[in-house]
């Protein structure tokens, strides 16, 4: 799942200056779960909001409110069509994906983050979330007992654990555990102890093509010899 | 400022359409099906007055029932699992007396032209009498004895309902236009219809004791039950002597017993063919009984009675439990040798009572003599001739009487209509299933309080009421016991549901729970109804089933505002108050009066409820300052003040980001009659009253 904060209140009143009539664009996937932008915190941002304009005496921007299933596929966003009519700019709580989809279906309106899109991981617990996937395209998890060293280990390395590991804790930070003390637990509970013993060599992360694009359907002709 | 609700509206219809409460397992119980989680509810918010209207919408005769009733409810509670179910019937009594029901004057306007006879003033005559008034009927009662009240009057002894109770009931009839002519017995239904009236209803009770067949049941110094009771009740003073054996173990056995020791006989005497398990009498009654010095002989029938010198001679036998009947009860069987003989002065026997009716009224009679009618429309073989009450189903409550009276009212009314009726044919039932071990872990245990009894000692002397009523306090307390069953959580919205989890792990209970296919279910008969995942759901799919539990916040914040921009009382404060413990106990009345002006409550039916636009919105229509008071340790849910901390976090953050002091909200921890709340109180107040100061001048200079 992709996890996101929203803005600060200030951040956001400075983006929406320029413009009186907002939408308030709720996304009810990913930043749902993780209370970025889901409906409640579309209608608590636009609450803030209201605040903010009427204790301190300057804007006077109108709003709407509105949450759609998923802001990342252009079939969602047909039922915005008569609302963004209405508006000067939308402000999605959308992730980043999000944004961009909302800004490619209406290319006539100007289209404002109100979330940081953070990264891909999970809820540890009720109102804690913790990173997890880099969506390095190149998966190494059978390798590493299904713990990524590339997210948990601050310093990425492949060949673990360094030299700054200290009770099974990072040197870089006391309270992160050490990705590749996990791993290494996890192989020996698993048996398989003999993948620490070898060598994986550097990734070039650089050498990424972006953007990437999968294609699962097939390029086939219909008509040709073949029905 | 314009501001557009359509995605709100378009849930509040879909919320509208939605057919909200269950019926919890206490109405479903009742025979009259009175709103008691509603009243229970109102009471736990020391709104008496509203509860009392509660009450009085769902049962003609408030006040008797307060005192008599055999609490079917409290038998399906469901907080039973938990510790003890609430003592429902004692907080109707509490509700009727502190909320005034003396006061209560009654109208009717006669619109109909239709005249109706009830044969009968018991509860159901009575009550049948209230509602065909209501409807317009003109209406007259024919009572064969010189007071009305059937058994009320002469079946129920004082000390469990005193006269008054039932004499007010009877004047608001007779204020609402009842004609009701006592010593007056019905002998021919045929000279009623010929004096006008278009329909009957037959409610003659069941005054005739049943007889227990053996010898010498006849001499002089027997008396049955009812005859007793009746005695005693119109003011008679029977003479029973030093000792008094009373046959039989229902409520009526119990009820002669105790009235006999008031009396002043001595030693006052049950036999009982079955042991205590078997006991039909209410377990309340017996307990009273014992501790008034009556005693129980268990698995003891006479057989014979013989009269000598002045007294009675009984010879009982032992029994043992043999095989269930028919009605479940395991059956005495006699034991071979075993009899002994007891004296007494005088023999009640009370093992039973059966209708009593006139050969000329030319009813079908069924099993017990009683009348055969059907059972919706309760009409029987004659025409317009409707019956009800114990006639009916032969000794049965005082709350089954008053629904049989109701649904009688409106048969009559269908049938002087002529309308097919539409009434239920199923009895109504709860849906609602057990409580699940996991859930009653989790819930926390409140002792049962039970109103203040009589001394036995000052209770033996006369016929004064026995049970007292709660103080405020007691009362508020055992209300917020209940666990309001059928108002939970609902996921209203299936299609918002993200199922991210946050109900499932924000639930005090542990109640939410994925399905086998990945669907978040939140059981009914486990909610709490506490509302945490209400306003922690980030897709806002979850509402609370019933809709005053979904909207009392906007419109106590709307009304407070309201108040407040009429007065110029400034800097505004507003508080979300705990409505249960603040209000409920009288607390926050000492609260308001001893705050500083500009301070305005918004009640709060529980603080887990709020949600942080309620505190936003406050601070938007001008508050200068918020608190939170909740009720503290008092709170019969869980995890309560945890949330609303929570809550009050992020608002905090959010203030700090838009230039608000995030001190501007505070959060109080109030229970009941603490000296520090309100000087806690004053030094917010002061505080914000420094920052609305701070916020004029830097305005002033901006200008």
């Amino acid at each position: 799942m992709i996890v996101a904060q929203q803005k600060p209140v200030e951040e956001i009143r400075q983006l929406i200056g320029p413009y009186k009539r907002l939408l308030l664009l709720g996304c009810g996937t990913c930043v749902t779960v993780c209370g970025a932008g889901g409906e409640r915190e579309v209608s608590l941002l636009h609450d803030a909001l209201r605040v903010a304009q009427a204790r301190s005496g300057d804007g006077t921007h109108s709003f709407l409110e509105y949450t759609v299933k998923r802001q990342c596929d252009f079939e969602f966003l047909e039922l915005l069509a008569d609302k963004v009519r209405e508006v000067d700019a939308v402000l999605s709580l959308g992730c980043g994906i999000g944004v961009q989809v909302v800004a490619e279906r209406f290319p006539d309106i100007p289209v404002l983050p109100g979330v940081n899109t953070s990264f891909m991981g999970m809820a540890k617990e009720w109102g804690v979330w913790d990173e997890r996937c880099a969506a390095c395209g190149d998966c190494r998890l059978a390798e590493t007992a299904g713990i990524c060293p590339i997210t948990r280990c601050t310093k990425g390395i492949l060949n673990g654990p360094c030299a700054g590991t200290k009770n099974g804790k990072c040197e870089a930070n006391k309270d992160n555990d050490c990705a590749w003390i996990l791993i290494y637990k996890r192989l020996e509970r698993l048996q398989q102890l003999e993948k620490m013993r070898r060598y994986y060599p550097p990734r070039n992360f650089r050498v990424i093509p972006r953007p990437r694009r999968i294609v699962k359907k097939a390029d086939v002709k219909v008509g040709e010899d073949n029905g | 400022m314009y501001r557009v609700m359509e995605n709100y509206q378009l849930n509040r219809t879909k919320e509208a359409s939605y057919g909200h409460s269950i019926i919890p397992p206490c109405q479903a119980a009742c025979p009259l099906h009175m709103e008691i989680g509603e009243y229970v509810d109102l009471v736990a918010q020391g709104k008496v007055m509203e509860a009392l209207q509660v009450i009085r919408d769902g049962n003609p005769f408030p006040s008797i029932c307060a005192y008599v009733c055999t609490h079917p409810c409290e038998d399906a509670c469901r907080r039973r699992q938990v510790d003890e179910p609430v003592a429902i019937r004692a907080l109707k009594r509490f509700a009727v007396e502190f909320g005034g029901d003396r006061m209560i004057e009654l109208e009717a306007e006669t619109t109909r032209n239709e005249k109706v006879a009830v044969v009968g003033s018991g509860p159901a005559g009575l009550a049948c009498a209230y509602y065909l008034r209501k409807l317009g009927y003109p209406v007259t009662i024919f009572e064969a004895y010189s007071e009305p009240g059937g058994m009320l009057r002469v079946g129920i002894p004082q000390y469990r309902l005193p006269r008054e109770v039932v004499d007010i009931e009877v004047q608001r009839l007779i204020h609402m236009g009842v004609e009701i002519k006592t010593n007056t017995r019905v002998i021919s239904l045929d000279l009623l219809f010929d004096m006008g009236y278009k329909a009957i209803f037959i409610t003659v009770g069941a005054h005739q004791s049943l007889r227990i067949g053996i010898e010498g049941e006849d001499s002089p110094g027997v008396i049955d039950g009812a005859t007793f009771l009746r005695e005693v009740n119109l003011g008679l003073k029977p003479s029973l002597g030093e000792k008094v054996g009373v046959v039989g173990g229902g409520n009526v056995a119990i009820d002669a017993a105790r009235a006999a020791v008031r009396l002043g006989a001595t030693k006052v005497t049950i036999l009982y063919r079955r042991s205590r398990a078997e006991m039909p009498a209410s377990s309340t009654e017996i307990e009273q009984a014992l501790e008034e010095g009556v005693d129980i002989m268990f698995l003891v029938a006479p057989a014979k009675v013989r009269r000598e010198n002045g007294r009675l001679n009984v010879a009982c036998i032992k029994m043992e439990l043999g095989q269930p009947d028919a009605g479940g009860r395991r059956r005495p069987v006699p034991i071979e040798g075993s009899q002994f003989n007891m004296e007494f002065d005088t023999l009640i026997t009370a093992i039973g009572q059966a209708p009593q009716l006139s050969d000329d009224f030319r009813l079908r009679i069924g099993r017990g003599s009683t009348i055969q009618v059907d059972p919706i429309t309760l009409t029987t073989n004659r025409q317009g001739v409707f019956a009800g009450g114990d006639a009916v189903t032969g000794p049965a409550t005082v709350t089954q009487a008053l629904a049989s009276g109701r649904q009688a009212a409106f048969r009559i009314d269908d049938y002087l209509h002529h309308r097919y009726p539409l009434a239920r044919t199923e009895p109504e039932k709860s849906p609602l299933g057990e409580l699940s071990l996991k859930t009653i872990e989790m819930i926390r245990k409140i002792e049962r309080l039970e109103p203040p009894l009589l001394a036995p000692q000052a209770r033996v002397k006369e016929f004064k009421t026995v049970e007292l009523i709660y103080d405020w306090q007691s009362a508020v307390s055992e209300a917020r016991r209940c666990l309001r069953c059928g108002m939970g959580a609902e996921i209203v919205f299936q299609d918002k549901c993200a199922t991210c989890l946050t109900c499932l792990r924000v639930c005090p209970y542990h109640v939410p729970y994925l399905d086998d296919s990945g669907i978040i279910q939140i059981p009914a008969e486990q909610c709490q109804a506490c509302g945490i995942c209400v306003a922690e759901c980030p897709a806002k799919a979850i509402v609370l089933r019933k809709p005053y539990d979904r909207r009392h916040i906007d419109e106590e914040l709307e009304h407070a505002l309201k108040s407040a921009s009429e007065s110029k009382s400034k800097p505004l404060i507003i508080g979300f108050c705990c409505q249960y413990g603040l209000f409920g106990t009288g607390t926050l009345a000492s609260l308001w009066r001893e705050g500083k002006a500009g301070i305005w409550i918004v009640p709060i039916l529980c603080v887990a409820k709020l949600e942080e636009g309620h505190i936003l919105r406050a601070f938007e229509m001008g508050a200068e300052g918020v608190f939170i008071a909740g009720c503290g340790e008092q709170c019969s849910r869980e995890n309560t003040a945890f949330w609303v901390l929570q809550r009050v976090e992020r608002v905090r953050k959010t203030l700090a980001q838009i230039g608000l002091e995030p001190k501007r909200l505070q959060t109080f921890n109030l229970r009941t009659a603490e000296a520090d709340a309100a000087e806690a109180l004053d030094n917010f107040t002061e505080q914000i009253g420094g920052l609305y100061l701070d916020s004029i001048i830097k305005q002033e200079v901006r200008t």
